[in-house]
């Protein structure tokens, strides 16, 4: 990265997507930087890969449905998208039917991305 | 090479934990705050698996003291909150599992 | 006409199905704006917009969107401020009947 790229950011997003209200608050943090053109990356890790199923119908509950909003990401030019593959694994989630593509990363891949990072916010 | 200051606040049975280790590695440092402080417990499960990573460990005193784990925890050095200060000036990045 | 309370503080419609064209011609004359052809694709692709991704969008998606869906030639922010003067995405979100959006300053 040379001197004069703007700072990089990693949102990193670690909530189920209707447990509480955190998932959908750290997308709101990755948009809005998004917004303002700052080179954002954004890791599912851990239960936040759960916001990654498809078909989800929060309309039931009346809540804002964060699949559909997921689908967006690619308007706002967030196209580096990675997910914990031992998380996807765990809960047996079809990854080439998530609501964005994603890139899998073992343990020290993440390691790596936070490292690659300028600043990295987690949630 | 000093690489990401983790800090942890919840417990061995927690997701934290479980994020953590999954990303942690020789270079990082953690510093167990809060739930965070169990993870040090010597002779446990989760206390080898945190050295065994090859972070540096850190616990924040008071919350040990106020666990009543402060003569349970081996192979962790003990920070005040200045300590922790000192800690966030020292890597470029830190990471908050809670 | 819906009277006042229909709306919150900052004029956007509180309720999604409350809305209907002779809505968005109040919304827009309270804006000073006179809605013209050009106006309602806009607005109408605002309502798209909302109905596939469940939120009001950003001025950067809403131009990508707008390129995607109409042709580079009105996915472009000049276009829309013509239109929608001063802040686009929150000035089209109000008059399509949809929530503020989240990211606009």
């Amino acid at each position: 990265m040379g001197a004069v790229d703007k700072k990089s950011v990693l949102v990193v997003v670690r909530r189920s997507p209707y447990g509480s209200s955190l998932a959908r608050a750290s997308l709101d943090v990755a948009l809005a930087a998004a917004a303002f053109e700052q080179p954002l990356r954004l890791l599912f890790m851990g239960d936040g890969v759960l916001q990654l199923l498809a078909k989800q119908e929060s309309e039931a509950i009346g809540v804002k449905n964060i699949g559909r909003l997921l689908t967006s990401l690619p308007l706002y030019d967030i196209e580096r998208v990675y997910v914990d593959a031992a998380a996807a694994t765990r809960y047996g989630i079809d990854l080439s039917n998530a609501p964005v593509t994603t890139q899998a990363l073992d343990g020290p891949g993440i390691h790596q991305l936070m490292t690659d990072c300028d600043h990295v916010l987690g949630f | 090479m000093t690489v990401i200051l983790h800090t942890l606040n919840t417990s061995p049975g927690s997701a934290g934990f479980t994020d953590c280790l999954r990303v942690i590695a020789a270079g990082d440092a953690l510093l167990l705050m809060g739930d965070g402080v169990y993870g040090a417990i010597a002779d446990t499960a989760a206390g080898a698996t945190l050295q065994a990573s090859g972070a540096e460990i850190y616990v924040l005193t008071a919350d040990t003291a106020a666990a009543g784990v402060s003569n349970l925890i081996k192979g962790a050095n003990h920070v005040d909150m200045d300590g922790f200060v000192a800690l966030t000036e020292r890597f470029p990045r830190q990471q908050a599992w809670y | 006409m819906l009277c006042t309370n229909a709306f919150d503080q900052e004029g956007f419609l509180r309720k999604l199905s409350d809305w209907e064209p002779q809505v968005a011609e109040q919304i827009a004359r309270a804006e000073g704006l006179e809605l013209t052809c050009a106006h309602w694709e806009i607005l109408h692709l605002l309502r798209d917009y909302y109905r596939e991704y469940d939120a009001s969008p950003a001025m950067r998606p809403l131009v990508k969107y707008c390129a995607l869906q109409l042709g580079a030639d009105k996915g472009r922010s000049i276009y829309l401020m013509s239109l929608f003067p001063g802040s686009p995405a929150k000035l089209g979100s109000k008059i399509a009947g949809l929530p503020k959006p989240d990211n606009c300053l």
